[in-house]
């Protein structure tokens, strides 16, 4: 308690040293006039369903754009004409990688793309990374820290910049896009956003719709991990996945 | 506190122009990130550019002019998404505050990702005299953290080390076997990294966007130790300087855009995490505490100046350094402090000291290069122009530097040069008396002025004259 009033002097004197380096002495009566802040929510969810219908008229445009950005950001991209075909994707990417030991999120497009069949055809353990009603959170750590491959969904993906968007919503799906040194991304056609400005409105009408009790991470993934912090030599896979491959599902 | 060094300029870039093996690494290294980003910006349309500038620029100057709102709406926004939130004042209350953080969580292992606040405060040194264990896990910020060295450059922190000089390092501190293979160093670095990534308690990083409106911060990486430090260790902490609130997640994209382009000639950097707060009671993944700490450490201070005030809007892509004429022969270390470079002589005079880096505001040609780079537009040229003149007028920065003679000198040449009359009657004395004085008389204005110029000399006959007698025509 006493913490806290200690903490709310700090940030009140804080702000007002602000305040007096800015030349005012008392805090804003109104909000700032920006236009991103003066929206409402139905003003917001209009303006989603607009890109929503956008996105839907230009689906083939965007997916063929996804191909080309994502190609050029470094994902090996397949596209592949139905679910049972993306799973024997799954199944070839993981044989040519030599893979081991796949791990996997429970997202509900695993529902519909069997990639556990295909892993155990082509000899790769396959394990989901679930809800830890089976094994605890530090069990399921180390198997994830032990598997070369990973395997996820994605919540949408951007064609403007060849952008994966990965939100962990089950079990320790942060790992499962992280660690291994290969990843596999599946993404359905109806999931291509054109560019980041769609995906940041739809992402912000989660957050106002919610109140605020939106998921609290996402990741936008545009290729392998890189670095060129050696003579600006590029490199990838120093710390995430060095190959990355994207099976785009028609 | 970070000690600095700025007050050693010219002897520490004479040094630098001298040194061979950082001229090399410079030349080339410059070359290939200007390059890189005239590829990408010529991605897209000329046009298109200007106007993602244009809208970078007023959304910084938004959460600027308007900061206490926004600082407050962040902190409300951090709070319900169940983190907390420290304003600190300085470099000291700072280190201290995330150290308390430490201890009540009874952190031994520290992992850090690229911060250029937790350098300028000097975070990392801090922790590991109190005993707890911070590893840089950035690859050109490990490097130089083994190799005890400042960073060299905004982006590129090993930007002056060759992959011989890695080489060595590795096999000195970390035993490992000669190879000058930048994969394999890699490598190296991965596996190394990874222990530490999964014995650390705490995962310290900075933001390169705070949103005030969701209490997000947004951090840009492109080898994913970001992702590592934000999602293995069961404490984040995040340090940042206080100009880094935007108001919306919608302003965030246009940065994105601008960010990766200007850096590193990317379209978009590999990995951008969105972070709001710790893992919520369903999650099985990620961070149990959630701890942000805004930082002034003198930002107010450029808060105050409305001309110095757009320093603020920086977004350090180091897009500036890498046009720089000076940084680019100079290099990042001979700036004496971590932000080198145009943006570096900018803010060292303001947040350190003007006596201390007295010498970065003349460490440019003004030729605007960087101006013209800069993807918030901030008008570098003005900025040092303004330090300039608080150096040698005295400002709120600090007193006068300029002596009497300077002043006398103004004076005079100011009264010399005002009218035609007076410029003829002064060239004409200058022409009579500049032989006998240049030759003997101890002015002072020889020595140090000349040493690399040459004295200019009044030509023993004026334009003026000459086209008069040769051509028989007045104007006057």
């Amino acid at each position: 308690m006493q913490a806290g009033v200690q903490e709310s002097a700090a940030k009140e004197s804080f702000l007002q040293m602000v305040r007096e380096a800015l030349g005012r002495n008392t805090p804003l009566l109104h909000v700032p006039d920006h236009p991103a802040l003066k929206t409402t929510l139905p003003r917001h969810q209009e303006k989603v369903v607009t890109i929503q219908a956008k996105v839907e008229t230009r689906r083939s445009t965007l997916a063929a754009r996804l191909v080309e950005t994502a190609t050029a950001a470094g994902w090996y991209v397949y596209r592949v004409a139905s679910e049972n075909e993306a799973a024997l994707k799954v199944g070839e990417i993981a044989r040519g990688l030599g893979a081991r030991r796949a791990v996997r999120t429970n997202e509900d497009i695993f529902r519909r793309v069997d990639v556990d069949l295909a892993l155990r055809n082509a000899r790769v353990a396959s394990i989901v990374l679930a809800a830890g009603r089976q094994r605890r959170r530090g069990e399921l750590r180390a198997l994830a820290l032990q598997a070369d491959l990973g395997i996820s969904g994605v919540e949408y993906a951007v064609a403007e910049t060849g952008t994966c968007v990965v939100v962990p919503r089950r079990g320790i799906a942060r790992m499962t896009t992280l660690t291994p040194s290969a990843l596999i991304v599946l993404v359905e056609e109806a999931k291509v956003l054109e560019n980041l400005d769609d995906l940041l409105a739809i992402w912000r009408l989660e957050n106002l719709r919610t109140r605020g009790r939106m998921p609290n991470y996402m990741t936008l993934v545009s290729g392998p991990s890189r670095t060129a912090d050696i003579e600006f030599t590029l490199t990838t896979g120093v710390h995430g996945p060095g190959r990355v491959y994207l099976v785009l599902i028609a | 506190m970070v000690t600095v060094r700025s007050a050693q300029f010219p002897k520490a870039s004479a040094k630098a122009i001298q040194d061979p093996h950082l001229q090399r690494l410079l030349g080339r290294i410059m070359r290939q990130l200007r390059d890189a980003r005239a590829m990408a910006v010529d991605d897209i349309s000329e046009q298109e550019w200007e106007l993602l500038r244009q809208r970078a620029r007023d959304i910084k100057a938004e959460a600027i002019n308007h900061l206490d709102y926004y600082l407050d709406l962040l902190d409300r926004s951090v709070r319900r998404n169940g983190g907390y939130v420290h304003f600190v004042r300085t470099a000291a209350e700072a280190n201290e505050t995330v150290l308390t953080i430490a201890k009540r969580q009874g952190v031994k292992h520290v992992v850090k990702a690229k911060s250029m606040v937790t350098e300028e405060i000097g975070l990392t040194a801090f922790l590991e005299r109190e005993g707890i264990e911070t590893v840089e896990t950035d690859l050109g910020e490990f490097i130089v953290q083994l190799a005890q060295e400042p960073s060299s450059h905004i982006v590129v922190p090993a930007l002056h080390k060759s992959r011989q000089d890695v080489s060595e390092l590795f096999q000195r501190k970390l035993q490992t076997q000669p190879t000058t293979d930048v994969d394999e160093l890699c490598g190296i670095t991965r596996e190394k990294l990874r222990e530490r990534f999964v014995e650390a308690e705490m995962g310290i990083t900075g933001a390169n966007f705070l949103v005030a409106e969701t209490g997000t911060v947004v951090l840009v990486t492109n080898e994913g130790n970001g992702r590592m430090t934000t999602s293995l260790p069961r404490v984040h902490v995040v340090v940042a300087g206080l100009e880094k609130v935007v108001p919306a997640l919608e302003d965030v994209g246009v940065f994105l855009k601008l960010l990766a382009r200007s850096a590193t000639g990317q379209r978009m950097t590999s990995y951008t995490t969105f972070a709001s707060g710790p893992r919520g009671p369903s999650d099985e993944d990620g961070t149990e505490e959630f701890h942000l700490v805004i930082v002034d450490n003198g930002r107010t201070k450029l808060l105050r100046d409305e001309e110095l005030r757009e320093a603020l809007y920086c977004i350090r892509c180091g897009a500036c350094s890498n046009v720089c004429p000076v940084y680019g022969k100079v290099g990042g270390h001979a700036y004496g402090w971590v932000y080198s470079g145009p943006i570096g002589a900018v803010l060292a005079p303001v947040l350190t000291s003007q006596k201390q880096a007295k010498h970065l505001p003349y460490a440019s040609t003004l030729c605007g290069a960087c101006r013209d780079v800069c993807p918030v537009k901030i008008d570098l040229p003005k900025l040092l122009l303004r330090l300039r003149q608080h150096a040698a007028e005295g400002g709120p920065q600090g007193r006068r530097i300029n002596t009497w003679m300077e002043r006398l000198l103004v004076r005079r040449w100011s009264g010399a040069v005002r009218t035609r009359q007076a410029m003829e009657r002064s060239l004409g004395l200058a022409r009579l008396l500049q032989k006998p004085l240049l030759r003997s008389v101890p002015v002072p204005l020889r020595g140090s002025w000349t040493k690399d110029r040459d004295f200019p000399v009044v030509a023993s006959e004026s334009f003026h004259h000459l086209w008069k007698a040769r051509l028989g025509r007045t104007e006057s």
